[in-house]
């Protein structure tokens, strides 16, 4: 077995092979056969092959700042005829009033479907899908996204449209009212799946049910508002000043930004709202919870963990390492390993570590599995969690965990649209450009001890809050043993 | 408001993706070719795909894109749930699990010594499961004696005393392990009704692994950890299918429309089924199917053509040729009246609407796709229009062309969710009436021109991802025998005229040829039953 290493040179030009290897590539292609000697694979062990890091200078987006504070990223890229706009805004639904939650994120729809810039709705929507143009706008919980998708020969037309829905919204009744009458169905719906009222109830028992991270909207919260509360949140939160633009395919600079001065320049500055969201009381994040909600389903739907850092934490990286090792990495993780692989007890497992910079992150684990075999999952479960604080982790998980970083690194620079949507969401978020960079640096230098004491200070078995979703009769006794169960009775959503 | 002439396979995967939801995984077209479009030449992908077939009957397609050192790889195979035999569903879905566990090289600490302890404990597993089988049959007229229990407890303590030795053996989930170790990212694989695809993006660099990795599986894979593997299948299952409001719906209304053709069969397979498959199933499963010359990979990215044969010829072409994989010959035969079938679930209530069309490539097929289009497609198409906007009966509502498979005659269905308090009732009643517009009115000039506008912008847009594209590629030249069936069917699309569509939707749109399910909201009572015990125990 011959074992072949490979070669990148760094202009970006593809793989390249050691010059033994190229003296046979003409041969190969006039004669197929060749080789034929050879009963075996003459690659050799996959598991012995090194290779060299990819070397990879990702353009370097351009950025401009327009004279009323809008920030625009360009970035050329002109290998087919598209243009694509994406736009963050600061604004978001942890505004929502507390009598009228849900009012951000109707806000963000009916600025997409209620006509604006002087057009009705009905205009907008026949133009633009009649060029084939495609425009999204939403409000999420801590920022609005709008995305403009055109081939380039409709850009002027797509962006005149793009800012007229952005800037003068119409908020035309008839589409506040469906707007509404589909959030309130979404509501009903939202019981439907077990899933989705694990994920939600865990949030609710982390954060508190009236926390802006895990807050829910109602059908009497969505019937309170009114065409003219959109309106008004509308004119409170979106500015040029808090909007930033990231605009990447087949343009020329100075054209598209005479174009963007055109349709954006003559808007005013306006008061920014500044992103605070709450601290969680220590008080409520200090002990255990074990709750299990009633529905009729042959699996129990898991989710286990805390409260946790956030991406500015020193810490982080270790965590987010030690993370990866337990259950964040699939295939290579040790809960994958344990409760799938080996005992096939779930299909999807995992651990996770949501952060941001704006509020506290989440930790947890999560899986499916049949109602039989609920113990045994939680069980393995804080086994694991144990484990990563009791032990260091091994130098091969270590390794591998590093390899695969670094070795991936380059697809988080994969597309133009990547790159610059990149760029946009560390300026939102106050971090510098080169982030993942530093990111990378640090995960190269970390150590066992780091992992390990990062894991014992974040990882905290008698902080753990359990929701399970799955058959009411059987679960308060498999909970049992797990600490004192309760019963969250869902309020029938109609 | 996306994918004219779109393709939507139903496919169960290896790995869930984030928030678990790879549930339906939709094509859009991509493949652009006689564009009336500026610098249409300066990226018309026909130019740029590289084919060529191995003498084992490989193909393999590439298309070079240089701006990121990256590579995306799709191998994928002319087979699916289509190619089971009555009694083993889930077989092909549950080797596509399997082919995860490694080959002689890969995932093993010492083959030599695994191999004869694989092949004791899967007979063993067999001979035990067969009279665990034969004694729940016959539990009601005999009870089961002292001498069958020590029997059964006999190879059951043998079972787990060779599944304990055999995992000695094991480097679990070394292939993963690998892939992930150089970079890999979007490691998965997928069971379709007609196709099964292996999927994974590499830094360009890393070709020479996946050589090596893939035609080694190619050509030897070792079932390991079968039993365990099987279980995660049915937890799969239940999560996808049992415990999903949407998945016992399409389960449901499938099996109703399909009565002799296995596109009527989930492609997770029954749960019965499932328990029942052995490693022998599985392993002539492969050789049947599994041969170079069923398969397609295409590779879209910064590559060297030339480079990649002449990697691919040192491995893959190794593998010899295999037989020609058995053919269906199951038809379904023609619908003689209206099926309705309801599914009671904790859940809000929806419809489903299937009307029996002919296969991919008939004349009629690119009918259905303006159909769809017109029907469905964005905001202004004349569903959303008149359901949603207009009426305020419904708060989702789609098409779809092909479906559950495109290779054979499959259906064109449609689904939507009433708005309360308005009613299943209500929305066929008016999908019925938009129904009968397209029968009776031609389909505006403006209508056309939009659908095939945005035919030709997703032909541009789905070549920006290297993944995409080869998914397609691959798709295509496997169900369609040629990567330039979207080429060709963008102009047939543009033929079709409006006494077309009147003539199809008169000749499918009948009532004899529809099958309707509703999900019926039913609380609190019990439909599901708890995990046999045969695989608890395990």
């Amino acid at each position: 077995m011959r074992h072949v290493k490979m070669r990148v040179r760094g202009e970006g030009l593809g793989v390249r092979r050691s010059a033994t290897v190229i003296g046979l590539l003409l041969i190969s292609m006039l004669l197929p056969a060749l080789g034929a000697s050879a009963a075996e694979m003459t690659l050799g062990d996959p598991r012995q092959m090194t290779f060299p890091l990819v070397e990879f200078t990702p353009p370097e987006p351009e950025r401009v700042v327009l004279d009323n504070g809008m920030v625009v990223y360009f970035l050329e890229d002109h290998e087919l005829p598209l243009v694509s706009i994406t736009a963050i805004m600061r604004t978001g639904s942890w505004l929502d009033p507390a009598e009228k939650i849900g009012l951000a994120s109707v806000t963000g729809s009916v600025m997409r479907t209620g006509g604006g810039g002087g057009l009705s709705s009905k205009q907008v929507d026949e133009e633009l899908e009649q060029f084939a143009g495609e425009v999204n706008i939403s409000i999420g919980r801590q920022s609005g996204s709008a995305s403009l998708d055109v081939l380039s020969k409709d850009v002027k037309r797509g962006l005149q449209i793009f800012a007229g829905l952005i800037r003068t919204p119409a908020f035309e009744p008839g589409r506040v009212e469906l707007a509404k009458l589909q959030a309130i169905e979404g509501i009903r719906r939202r019981q439907d799946n077990p899933g989705s009222i694990v994920g939600r109830e865990f949030m609710k028992l982390l954060y508190g049910a009236d926390h802006p991270t895990a807050r829910e909207s109602s059908i009497a919260s969505v019937t309170r508002i009114t065409r003219d509360d959109l309106a008004a949140f509308h004119q409170k939160t979106i500015h040029p000043n808090g909007l930033m633009l990231g605009v990447t395919g087949d343009f020329d600079k100075p054209a598209m930004l005479a174009l963007l001065r055109e349709v954006f320049g003559d808007w005013k500055r306006g008061e920014v709202p500044v992103l605070t969201i709450p601290d969680v009381p220590q008080s409520r994040t200090a002990k255990p919870v074990v709750r299990f909600v009633n529905k009729d389903t042959s699996q129990t739907h898991l989710r286990i963990g805390h409260l946790s850092i956030k991406e500015n934490d020193p810490d982080y990286v270790a965590l987010a390492i030690a993370n990866d090792i337990l259950g964040g990495s699939s295939f290579r993780s040790r809960l994958f390993n344990d409760v799938r692989t080996k005992q096939g007890l779930a299909y999807s497992v995992g651990s996770r570590l949501n952060t941001g910079m704006h509020d506290q992150g989440v930790w947890l684990m999560r899986a499916e599995t049949k109602l039989p075999s609920t113990q045994e999952v939680i069980t393995r479960f804080i086994a694991n969690m144990e484990r990563m604080r009791t032990e260091w982790v091994t130098d091969h998980e270590l390794a591998e965990a590093k390899e695969a970083y670094v070795n991936s690194f380059v697809f988080s620079f994969a597309s133009s649209s990547a790159i610059v949507g990149r760029m946009i969401t560390l300026e939102y978020d106050g971090l510098p450009k080169d982030f993942l960079q530093q990111l990378r640096a640090r995960v190269i230098a970390l150590t066992k001890e780091e992992i390990f004491a990062a894991a014992k200070k974040h990882f905290n078995p008698e902080r753990l809050t359990i929701v399970a979703v799955g058959a009411g009769e059987a679960l308060p006794k498999l909970l049992s043993g797990f600490g004192e169960v309760k019963e969250i009775k869902l309020a029938p959503e109609s | 408001m996306k994918n004219r002439l779109r393709l939507r396979l139903r496919e169960d995967s290896i790995r869930s993706g984030r928030g678990f939801l790879i549930f339906w995984v939709i094509f859009g077209l991509n493949l652009s070719l006689n564009l009336d479009l500026p610098h249409a030449a300066s990226f018309g992908l026909a130019d740029r795909v590289v084919e060529q077939k191995l003498t084992n009957g490989l193909t393999i397609l590439m298309v070079e894109r240089h701006q990121t050192p990256v590579v995306s790889l799709n191998m994928t195979f002319g087979v699916g749930g289509v190619n089971e035999q009555v009694g083993q569903t889930g077989l092909a879905h549950l080797y596509e699990h399997m082919a995860f566990k490694g080959t002689r090289t890969v995932g093993t600490k010492d083959y030599e010594k695994e191999r004869p302890l694989l092949d004791e404990w899967y007979r063993v597993g067999t001979e035990l499961e067969q009279r665990q089988r034969e004694l729940a049959r016959r539990s009601h007229e005999k009870p089961a004696s002292q001498e069958d229990r020590a029997a059964i407890e006999k190879l059951q303590k043998r079972f787990t005393e060779l599944q304990e030795q055999a995992g000695q053996y094991v480097a679990g989930n070394e292939m993963a392990l690998l892939y992930q170790r150089h970079g890999g990212v979007g490691l998965n694989a997928a069971t379709g009704k007609d196709l099964t695809r292996y999927m994974i993006n590499l830094p360009a660099n890393r070709l020479p692994l996946w050589a090596a990795i893939e035609a080694d599986r190619m050509a030897y894979p070792v079932l390991r950890e079968f039993y365990k593997e099987r279980g995660v299948v049915m937890e799969e299952r239940r999560l996808r299918n049992d415990d999903s409001a949407n998945g016992l719906l399409y389960e449901t209304f499938t099996s109703a429309a399909f009565r002799a053709h296995p596109y009527g069969i989930p492609t997770i397979g029954w749960e019965s089924d499932i328990l029942s498959l052995t490693p022998a199933d599985t392993e002539a499963f492969f050789k049947a199917h599994y041969g170079p010359g069923n398969a397609t990979i295409a590779i879209v990215g910064d590559i060297n053509p030339k480079e990649v044969m002449t990697l691919i010829e040192q491995t893959f072409g190794k593998i010899p040729a295999a037989p020609p994989q058995p053919p269906l010959v199951t038809v379904e035969p023609p619908q003689r009246g209206e099926r309705r079938v309801e599914v009671e679930f904790d859940a809000e209530p929806s419809v489903v609407i299937g009307f029996h069309k002919p296969a991919l490539g008939h004349p009629d097929d690119y009918v259905f796709d303006v159909i769809d289009a017109v029907l469905s497609d964005g905001l202004t198409s004349r569903l959303y229009t008149s359901l949603i906007r207009e009426k305020r009966i419904a708060a989702s509502v789609s098409s779809d062309s092909n479906y559950p498979g495109v290779r054979s005659p499959n259906l064109f269905i449609l689904s939507a969710t009433p708005l309360a308090p308005h009613t299943t009732a209500e929305i066929e009643a008016a999908i019925y009436a938009e129904i009968e517009r397209l029968k009776t009115e031609p389909v505006s000039a403006k209508e056309l021109e939009k659908v095939l506008n945005n035919l030709d912008a997703d032909l541009v847009r789905a070549l920006r991802s290297n993944g995409g594209l080869a998914s397609q590629l691959a798709l295509y030249q496997t169900v369609a025998g040629d990567w330039r069936y979207a080429l060709k069917a963008r102009d047939k699309i543009a033929a079709v005229t409006t006494a077309d569509i009147q003539r199809v939707a008169a000749e499918y749109f009948t009532k004899s040829n529809r099958t309707v399910a509703t999900l019926v909201k039913k609380s609190g009572g019990k439909h599901v039953a708890t995990a046999p015990l045969q695989e608890v125990a395990r």
